[in-house]
């Protein structure tokens, strides 16, 4: 194809979107809407699986003993945990180090555990690693019958509760995605078949001058492109400013939750960019397909 | 240059429109195709057009036997049909020059190519001076005239008509039966179908004539009249 064909066939394509305003508008408006929904389900699972593997990397088992045990006693203690099936490594905390640690946790705001060092409540613990999440179980029902163990935890109920919640936010969003990129298509369609409706003079003297089907086509398809891209790009706009004051808003007041850096998202923002294009471009091939006899 | 044998059309709805229809029409000839309304003359043109297909029978136009045609190389073909039509079927929004220059552009001539070519079809039939004018500016002679330019800017060779002068008064009807006449002498083959009578018996050409959907008449110099 020329470029001065291609350049032909975008210029026809702009004017009929604009010469069909309010339809164009509603079409981009489409995309726009069942991409914003795909974007939220995209930047929230996306977190929450960093969230959830943040977690996961550290399924680490902490046995916390019981205070006014002997040296000897935990001694043992360690030497019983590493000997159960399936741990991999085990580490001893004592309760000053678990002070340490603490401090090393709440960073500026330390001060307030000033004073606890001469009466730490902090109980001595063990960390286990076990060799796979699968052992987890097993191994801190074994850990929590030694004598003198306190307390078994492990964060497998977070991990599986939080995998249960991206799979249903996953579900809904797929489901209202689905919905809002059919009607989208279907908005398309008819934006396009308007188009071909008011140009079929056109269409039909181009027929018999000899243009090829294709040429024909092509200014449909293009214009449903168009509107699929441009409500795209709406769409992440939105969610990328959004996504940014979001970032900015947390960083500033609640430092705790640490959610994936915007520029994680750039590769999506692109798939978004092209499943618009998609969307435009299925809306057009149905009515070029079904009102377009050429 | 079109051959048809034993060609017979009949519509779904069970309107037969041609009946074993046979003719042929030599390169460079100039020829009317007669017959009342319904007789079967535009069928005749959607056929050589390859809009529909002959129900029986076949048609050679141009060296290409239009049953074998595939679908891909049809618009090629058409290239090589300029068509005139009763109701112009110009481009409103489009300047005369833009409607000439949009049959090159449809078949991806250069722009050089078609700022050279344009005018000098508009100058052929008289209106290089209208180029800067819409259709809506035009008179019905003059915009049968700009259809007529674009039908050969790209150089065909058979120009079909199809009642060319059904909108226009008998002088206008004159000129624009004279310019295809002129085309007609620079070698390109020319049909016109027509109910004009007075036209197809003064200028003494081949005569086709059809009723019913059958040939009732092929004289070379015939007029109008239907003899049984």
């Amino acid at each position: 194809m020329k470029i001065r064909t291609f350049a032909y066939f975008v210029k026809e394509a702009v004017k009929s979107m604009f010469r069909n305003g309010l339809m164009t508008l509603a079409s981009i408006g489409a995309v726009a809407a069942a991409l914003l929904v795909l974007g939220c389900f995209i930047i929230i699972t996306l977190n929450i699986n960093y969230i959830v593997s943040d977690i996961e990397s550290q399924v680490e088992i902490t046995a916390y003993l019981n205070d006014s045990l002997e040296n000897d006693q935990i001694n043992d203690i360690g030497r019983e945990i590493i000997q159960i099936k399936g741990v991999k490594e085990v580490v001893f905390v004592s309760k000053a180090q678990a002070l340490e640690e603490f401090k090393e946790r709440l960073k500026e705001h330390k001060n307030i555990l000033i004073g606890l060092e001469e009466d730490n409540p902090l109980p001595d613990s063990y960390r286990i690693k076990a060799l796979t999440p699968e052992d987890v179980g097993f191994v801190a029902e074994k850990v929590s019958s030694i004598k003198g163990v306190a307390e078994v935890k492990y964060a497998k109920e977070v991990v599986d509760k939080l995998f249960t919640i991206t799979r249903w936010i996953r579900i809904i969003a797929l489901g209202f995605m689905a919905i809002f990129a059919l009607v989208a298509v279907f908005i398309i369609s008819n934006t396009i078949k308007i188009t071909v409706f008011a140009r079929r003079k056109e269409i039909n003297i181009m027929k018999y001058i000899g243009a090829t089907d294709w040429f024909i086509r092509w200014p449909f398809f293009i214009e449903g492109m168009l509107m699929g891209l441009i409500g795209a790009s709406i769409a992440i706009g939105i969610l990328m400013g959004g996504y940014y004051y979001l970032l900015k808003v947390l960083y500033t007041h609640i430092r705790i939750i640490k959610l994936l850096p915007i520029k994680y998202f750039y590769d999506y923002a692109g798939y978004m960019a092209l499943a618009g294009a998609i969307i435009g471009s299925l809306g057009s091939t149905i009515s070029i397909r079904k009102f377009l006899k050429v | 240059m079109i051959r048809a044998y034993n060609v017979s059309k009949v519509y779904e709805n069970g309107v037969v429109a041609l009946k074993n229809v046979s003719f042929k029409i030599d390169k460079g000839d100039f020829v009317f195709v007669v017959g009342p309304s319904g007789a079967g003359k535009t069928t005749l043109i959607k056929l050589i057009f390859k809009e529909e297909e002959p129900t029986e029978g076949y048609l050679v136009v141009a060296g290409r036997n239009l049953s074998r045609l595939k679908r891909r190389d049809v618009p090629f073909y058409r290239r090589k049909i300029g068509v005139v039509f009763q109701d112009f079927r110009l481009l409103p929004q489009k300047t005369v020059f833009e409607n000439v220059a949009f049959a090159m552009e449809v078949v991806e001539a250069s722009k050089k190519e078609i700022h050279r070519k344009v005018p000098l079809v508009l100058e052929l039939v008289g209106l290089l001076d209208r180029q800067k004018a819409f259709p809506s500016e035009l008179s019905g002679g003059e915009k049968q005239r700009v259809a007529l330019a674009r039908a050969i800017v790209n150089n065909p060779e058979i120009i079909i008509a199809d009642e060319p002068t059904g909108n226009l008064d008998p002088d206008t009807a004159w000129d624009i039966i004279d310019l295809l006449k002129e085309i007609n002498l620079r070698g390109t083959t020319v049909v016109v179908a027509t109910h004009a009578s007075q036209i197809v018996n003064t200028m003494k050409q081949r005569v086709i004539a059809l009723r019913k959907g059958l040939v009732v008449k092929d004289q070379e110099r015939g007029g109008y009249r239907i003899e049984n």
